[in-house]
């Protein structure tokens, strides 16, 4: 902490900018999702009138007078899903962990007390119209996450591990971050990203294959062969484009629950403080945590909410391309934002 | 065409009335609601601070008077809020806060009282208790800025003077009551 240089946070900025942010990653989301949808529909329409260029099929498309059946198929399927996810979620978000469920009856201990206290304090804070259920999960690695975007299904959980090894003012800026991606609706906003980007690689993936199996059949000039080539290199383009699109959303929204605990609390060292004390209390037990991690299945789940990226201290717990990148910004940046340079 | 136009227009501008309209009473009832929350606050801590005392009666002498103090100072209160002086209200309410920090270092100067584990765990709602207090000051304070921003925004000033006794209110901020308050504050040490 004494190797920092100490200003102020401008929160207000912050959220703005990342707020934008998150407006132009959403809106490229849905324009992506919407130009799939018309070129599938070019494909289907260029597969039955073979002879017509694409030009006029796909003006024919947009203008409406060939009907865009499967732009509106794809939107339905996306919209029912959603709905799907958000009714089962909160349900998921603790699979595969050890936890127990606080009430201010249920309270083992003044430590369990004090914790429950500070969440009505930030609820307070926040001016949140209900009180998320509140989880402790007994791991001794230090993290937090929180899911939830409405009265049922608002949640937080802290690990055992963060409840022992942090003072309360600590603990109260890590739960400001989580109750302000309760606030942010971040939660919704990340799952719907990954489930339209899951379909639209379904999508080009089927389409890349009935493009394939069509090509071998016939083999007419006109533009079809180059729609095919769009669809080749959209099959390789599109899952790395998405993952960068998801990637730089999750990041552009932990800058803002970062933001959003120095909104809640008026104050950004507590939070610099916790999360210097959590990089190095993980860096310090990276093989006990590692096994820890490992433990509780299903982790990818929550790795989005969580306070820390574990990730970041090189425990990884698959082997997929996501783990290359973290959903996180660096330690660094994220002090940075919060008004902490280190001292040359 | 040009009707058709002129309809689109009309159809916007009617759509913008209604959205801001909306959208400013909601803000309007969130500074409403704030601002009981501190009233609720403020009750909340009198019921706690009243049980604390009855706890800590059993250690000290001491509290009799304070708990007289605390009863005193919230008739005191009661009064000023029923006969509508907020200035007094909140003055008698600021009295109760002095000797609950008196009563903190109380704990201070009793080991054997501070090792107590129901002391630690009302020393931990009287923080938790005040902290409360404070959140909902701020939190009142941070609606009545959403919703001051909101209405002095271009094109939302149109739609407020046109509704100007449904949407436009001012809320004062919440703050010490006088610059003598703020330098007694400011000057504040902790004597043992």
């Amino acid at each position: 902490m004494n190797e920092y240089n100490q200003s102020a946070n401008d929160w207000r900025g912050v959220i703005r900018r990342n707020n934008r942010n998150s407006v132009i990653v959403i809106g490229i989301f849905i324009l992506m999702y919407v130009a799939l949808g018309l070129l599938v529909d070019t494909f289907i329409y260029s597969q039955r009138y073979f002879q017509a260029p694409l030009g006029p099929i796909f003006h024919q498309i947009i203008t409406l007078k060939l009907f865009p059946y499967a732009t509106l198929i794809s939107t339905f399927i996306a919209i029912i899903s959603l709905w799907i996810v958000f009714i089962f979620h909160d349900k998921i978000m603790l699979l595969g962990t050890e936890y127990h469920e606080i009430t201010p009856e249920s309270a083992a201990n003044l430590q369990e007390k004090q914790f429950y206290n500070i969440i009505e304090e930030m609820k307070v804070a926040a001016g949140l119209r209900f009180m998320p259920r509140v989880f402790i999960i007994e791991a001794d690695y230090m993290n937090a996450f929180a899911s939830g975007y409405s009265e049922k299904s608002a949640m937080v959980a802290i690990t055992r591990g963060l409840l022992e090894k942090l003072d309360r003012d600590e603990i109260q800026a890590v739960m400001a971050h989580e109750i302000s991606h309760v606030r942010h609706m971040d939660i919704k906003l990340t799952l719907m990203a990954s489930i339209l980007s899951n379909i639209m690689l379904v999508a080009i993936d089927v389409l890349f294959w009935n493009a394939y199996f069509s090509g071998s059949r016939r083999r007419e000039g006109s533009g079809g062969s180059w729609l095919v080539l769009v669809i080749i290199v959209l099959r390789y383009v599109l899952p790395l484009v998405n993952m960068m699109l998801m990637l730089f959303l999750s990041r552009t929204r932990e800058y803002m629950a970062d933001a959003g605990c120095v909104e809640l609390t008026r104050n950004n060292e507590p939070l610099a403080r916790a999360l210097l004390k959590i990089e190095g209390d993980t860096q310090a037990n990276v093989e006990d945590y590692t096994k820890q991690y490992n433990q509780s299945t299903h982790d990818s789940l929550r790795r989005e909410s969580y306070i820390y990226d574990p990730s970041m201290a090189g425990i990884g717990t698959h082997n997929a391309m996501s783990e290359w990148f973290s959903t996180h910004p660096s330690l660094e940046n994220r002090l940075a934002a919060l008004g902490y340079k280190p001292k040359k | 065409m040009s009707l058709f136009v002129i309809l689109a227009l009309v159809l916007l501008v009617v759509a913008f009335t209604i959205m801001t309209y909306n959208t400013l009473i909601a803000m309007i009832e969130a500074v409403r609601n704030n601002q009981k929350q501190i009233d609720i606050q403020l009750d909340r801590r009198f019921k706690v601070f009243e049980s604390l005392i009855e706890v800590v009666k059993k250690y000290m002498d001491y509290e009799k008077s304070t708990l007289k103090d605390v009863t005193a100072l919230r008739a005191q209160a009661q009064t000023a809020k029923a006969s509508g002086d907020i200035a007094g209200q909140m003055a008698a309410e600021n009295k109760i806060s002095g000797v609950v920090s008196g009563l903190n270092l109380v704990f201070e100067n009793y080991p054997d009282l501070k090792a107590n584990q129901n002391a630690m765990e009302l020393q931990e709602e009287i923080v938790s208790t005040e902290n409360k207090l404070a959140f909902a000051k701020q939190a009142f304070n941070d609606s009545i800025e959403t919703y001051n921003a909101r209405k002095k925004m271009f094109f939302t000033a149109f739609v407020v003077a046109g509704f100007k006794s449904k949407l436009d209110f001012d809320y004062p901020y919440w703050q010490l009551a006088s610059a003598d308050e703020v330098k007694q504050k400011e000057d504040y040490t902790v004597k043992l």
